[in-house]
């Protein structure tokens, strides 16, 4: 069988990009088209390179090599592992719904693809990469047109939100570069090469004096974008006022990167350090679940529900990270996956209802339902995926998180377990505010998307949290192979 | 004895000095009214000529003039960047004086002054041919500031420069004779062998203050930082560039060859004073730079927390800090000037510099707004630009010398910059215009745009080839310490 070339992953909507840069901008439909396609095309890649991986072999596979920079050892290295295929294939899913959706958008069509493409670039680029510093190139990529997305295309606060949201995740992007750097020239080999790094700092560990000023560096560096309590701040207002598809895609993947780089950086490269520092991470988590969920209570606008729902739900990947065995680590990367599914969908519905409705705040909407049915369903469906609701991808991954970390941390397990039972009173709120009860006269005339084109993102997306929900075998035998070696190279 | 001459070692120099007169007499033989800018469009070929030539000539290598002119691998790396930052400044001066008829020939020989003094300061490898290499370049940058006769804030400009510039000179020379009082000479070779041998005393270390306070003003390092905003802003256009990009420039290159070679041997008692001015210089240039209302002022204050930036490439006293001060001068090169280039063709449609009229630029020429928004997220060090990664080898350089305080405190900078780098960005891409008129791009500048767009790309993406011409730059480097 012919194996996939992971370089096309990046290059085919580069390629993409080149073209909508050629077309004029008033050909919105052509412009739209181009954009879906270099977006379908990769999440096609992404699938057969989750289906050609093999699991039983395990390790990095479909790896390219070639130097980049030789003097500082940067090489552009791509691989993937059973962590980051499933990374690749959620983001192929977000980014495809999230084009898809966008054809709400009627003001300055060109940018609006051109920027939504070079985020999915760099995000493909991040997960993909095996070498540090293109981690890190990738993952700055993003940063500015996710800026100029919101503050252009953006709800009322819109540049404030923009604003608060790139200082925020620059701060950390740069901190976590300083730690990174350091954790370069102490390993003393000159090379960012992940791999050789993970082999030599295996064997060798870095002398723990070092590690430990490292590790909170890169820990909470990549915290701030994990949306780590108690530097969440810019989340809730940013996903609030963002537009639809970039909140999708910030919420449900980019943010992620922060989990993906803590696992691979932090914890993998440094598990001395880990031990010593995650403890306390641990506690921040439940900080994160209990504290955000139950500032969403207080809420009465639907962005800002999920939002802080969303910084919530990050705490159960912090405590997952935070238990150093297969079970929990299993379940940071099923929940990565099944949240960033979640996310987006819930981002999504939320923006179809802002966008005919005008208006975000519950006490204004209600008994949607009545003319949205299928919108107001599949609200229902993700508000009962993210409350753990069994049947959904969320409630595999939250269990396995709370059995991993139930030996280690009794209290705060029970703590994180609270935290579902508060997820599920506000969105259950938000459900019957906003989609239950009598129809307001104004909201008598919207209709549901009207085709099934229109209904193609939001019935992809929920199929994939209903499929990783009732078979979790299919993503958690990838999961499985690759966790199983990094919980015995950091124990 | 007389002394034999490698002509060749000093073949750059004599063309631009055979060039710059020539072009006096043709400008004394022309027509006063000559229809067309014929000194203009001569300057350009020849820079070209040049440029071409130039790069024939990487191997030169070798000292001239009894060891007082030398030609290495730094001095090649830094004659290109001056050569390609000229191409640029003739370009803008064009376009730029477009209605100052006669006076523009007398400007653009300046201008081939000012390179021919950029150029001498690469080669010196003599505190008294330093200096007056350096007096060629400022005295020319004088004249050229206060150019705008009628123009209050030019003349205003000028003479702040004059008399700092005049106070810098003044210091260095005064340094340059107290180290004549201790080693007996002003050779860069003599008072590397005196540095080696004698440790540092209260009277090398006032010399050496004294010579740092000279190439701080040149390198716009705090506290010699005080002529910037004013200048930059009252400065015609092409200047300030000129300021920001090619003396800045030179700045360093005094830098790295005085502490990276001649007081390289003292590098422990000055490397911490360095990383002092260096937080401080990055601090302060970007504190103030958030609060300009007038682009060229905050592109001022910016340039002096880029120069805190490259001084922790100085403090770090490293191979990799050096290089690092190379490639991010190479990527400064391109991501300023396209700043420049666009400040230029706005200025001279709209008759404006403040950053609010910039608002809604994107709707009045999207080449404009693009570029613009490239430039400054390059300066802002942000990836795939070309300021990204002379960002991050700094950040190397400066963790591998032991200042991980410094790099947070530039960690902490980068976030400040971005803020008034992207509220730029904002404007221009997300503000209302005020007006709606479309904004003419002539072909020439365009070009040019294009030309330094695809270098801040081409630099960030593919570093390794320009990373190589920083580090050998500094490995074959007169009297390198490294």
């Amino acid at each position: 069988m012919m194996s996939p070339n992971l370089s096309w992953i990046i290059l085919l909507p580069l390629l993409g990009l080149g073209f909508v840069c050629l077309v004029p901008s008033d050909k919105p439909s052509l412009i739209r088209r181009i954009s879906t396609v270099s977006v379908f095309l990769p999440f096609i890649l992404s699938l057969w390179v989750y289906a050609a991986y093999d699991h039983v072999a395990g390790g990095f596979q479909f790896v390219q090599n070639i130097p980049w920079v030789v003097p500082l050892g940067i090489s552009y290295h791509l691989g993937v592992d059973g962590i980051n295929s499933l990374l690749l294939l959620l983001l192929g899913a977000a980014s495809f719904s999230a084009v898809l959706i966008s054809a709400s958008i009627k003001e300055r069509i060109k940018e609006y693809h051109l920027l939504l493409l070079t985020t999915v670039i760099g995000t493909y680029g991040a997960f993909l990469s095996l070498d540090i510093f293109f981690f890190y190139f990738f993952h700055e990529v993003a940063a500015v047109p996710v800026f100029l997305m919101i503050a252009i295309w953006g709800s009322e606060r819109r540049e404030f939100a923009a604003m608060k949201l790139t200082l925020f995740l620059t701060a950390g992007a740069a901190l976590a570069l300083v730690g990174l750097l350091a954790l370069y020239l102490a390993a003393g080999l000159g090379t960012f090469d992940l791999v050789q790094l993970q082999a030599q700092l295996a064997e060798h560990p870095l002398p723990m004096e070092v590690q430990n000023w490292i590790f909170p560096l890169i820990v909470v560096g990549f915290g701030i974008t994990l949306t780590l309590w108690p530097f969440y701040t810019w989340a809730p207002v940013g996903y609030a006022e963002a537009p639809t598809a970039i909140s999708m895609l910030h919420a449900g993947v980019l943010k992620k990167m922060g989990a993906y780089a803590i696992i691979r950086f932090a914890i993998q490269l440094m598990p001395q350090a880990a031990h010593h520092w995650m403890p306390f991470i641990a506690v921040l988590a439940v900080v994160n679940i209990v504290y955000c969920g139950l500032v969403a209570l207080t809420q009465r606008d639907l962005k800002y529900i999920l939002g802080y729902s969303s910084c919530s739900h990050m705490g159960y990947i912090l405590l997952g990270l935070a238990c150093f065995n297969v079970i929990g680590l299993n379940g940071v990367v099923y929940l990565m996956f099944a949240h960033g599914i979640m996310a987006a969908l819930a981002f999504a519905l939320t923006g179809f209802v802002c966008d005919q409705t005008k208006t975000r705040n519950l006490d204004e909407l209600g008994g949607l339902l009545k003319c949205m049915p299928f919108i107001g369903t599949c609200f229902m469906m993700a508000a009962l995926a993210s409350a753990g609701v069994p049947g959904f991808g969320n409630f595999v991954a939250e269990i396995l998180v709370l059995l991993g970390s139930w030996d280690q941390y009794r209290w705060l397990t029970v703590l994180a377990v609270l935290g579902l039972v508060i997820t599920a009173i506000y969105l259950m709120k938000a459900v019957r505010l906003g989609f239950q009860g009598p129809l307001d006269t104004r909201f008598a005339h919207l209709t549901d998307t009207p085709t099934l084109v229109e209904k193609f993102p939001y019935v992809l997306l929920l199929a994939l949290l209903i499929l990783v929900g009732c078979l979790p075998s299919v993503i958690l035998m990838h999961i499985d192979s690759s966790t199983k070696t990094i919980v015995e190279s950091i124990r | 004895m007389f002394p034999i001459i490698d002509w060749s070692l000093i073949s750059l120099e004599v063309l631009i000095s055979i060039i710059l007169v020539s072009l006096v007499v043709v400008d004394i033989l022309l027509p006063k009214h000559a229809g067309k800018d014929w000194i203009g469009i001569l300057s350009f070929v020849f820079l070209v000529s040049l440029i071409v030539f130039w790069l024939t000539q990487r191997d030169l290598n070798g000292l001239a003039f009894n060891g007082m002119f030398v030609m290495d691998s730094l001095a090649w790396f830094f004659k290109m960047l001056f050569l390609v930052t000229m191409v640029f400044v003739f370009a803008m001066a064009r376009e730029f004086f477009k209605t100052l008829g006669e006076r523009k020939s007398e400007f653009y020989l300046l201008l081939w002054l000012a390179l021919l003094g950029m150029c001498l300061v690469a080669s010196s490898a003599d505190f008294l041919l330093m200096f007056i290499a350096i007096e060629i370049l400022t005295i020319s940058l004088y004249v050229m500031t206060a150019y705008l006769k009628s123009d209050k804030l030019s003349i205003e400009a000028g003479m702040k420069y004059l008399i700092l510039g005049a106070l810098a000179s003044g210091f260095f020379l005064y340094g340059t004779s107290f180290l004549y009082g201790a080693t007996h000479s002003t050779h860069f070779n003599v008072i590397q062998a005196f540095c080696q041998t004698h440790a540092m005393d209260p009277m090398t270390l006032f010399a050496m203050v004294l010579i740092f306070a000279a190439i701080g003003f040149k390198a716009t390092a705090v506290p010699f930082h005080m002529w910037v905003a004013d200048v930059y802003q009252g400065a015609p256009t092409p200047v300030t560039a000129l300021l920001s990009v090619g003396s800045k420039a030179a700045g360093f290159i005094i830098l790295i060859r005085l502490f990276f070679g001649v007081f390289g041997p003292w590098h422990v008692d000055w490397s911490l004073a360095l990383a002092i001015l260096s937080a401080v210089t990055m601090t302060l240039g970007n504190l103030v730079a958030m609060f300009q209302t007038n682009i060229k002022r905050m592109l001022g204050y910016s340039s002096i927390a880029h120069a805190g930036y490259l001084l922790m490439g100085a403090a770090a006293g490293s191979m990799l800090g050096a290089s690092g001060i190379n490639f991010y001068l190479l990527g400064y090169l391109f991501t300023n000037l396209a700043a420049f280039l666009v400040i230029i063709v706005f200025s001279i449609a709209c008759k404006s510099d403040e950053i609010a009229d910039y608002a809604g630029l994107v709707k009045r020429s999207s080449l404009l707004a693009f570029t613009m928004l490239l430039a400054l997220v390059s300066l802002a060090g942000m990836p795939p630009l070309a300021g990204f990664f002379g960002k991050f080898t700094l950040l190397m350089a400066a963790i591998q010398s032991g200042y991980t305080w410094l790099a947070l405190i530039a960690a902490v900078n980068i976030v400040i910059s971005l803020y008034y780098y992207l509220m730029v960005a904002k404007r221009i891409y997300v503000d209302p215009p005020r007006v709606l008129t479309v904004i003419p791009v002539a072909a020439n500048m365009q070009l040019l745009l294009a030309i330094t767009i695809v270098g801040i790309i081409i630099v960030g993406i593919f570093q390794g080839p320009f990373l190589d011409a920083a580090m050998s730059a500094v490995k074959g480097m007169y009297l390198s310490r490294l």
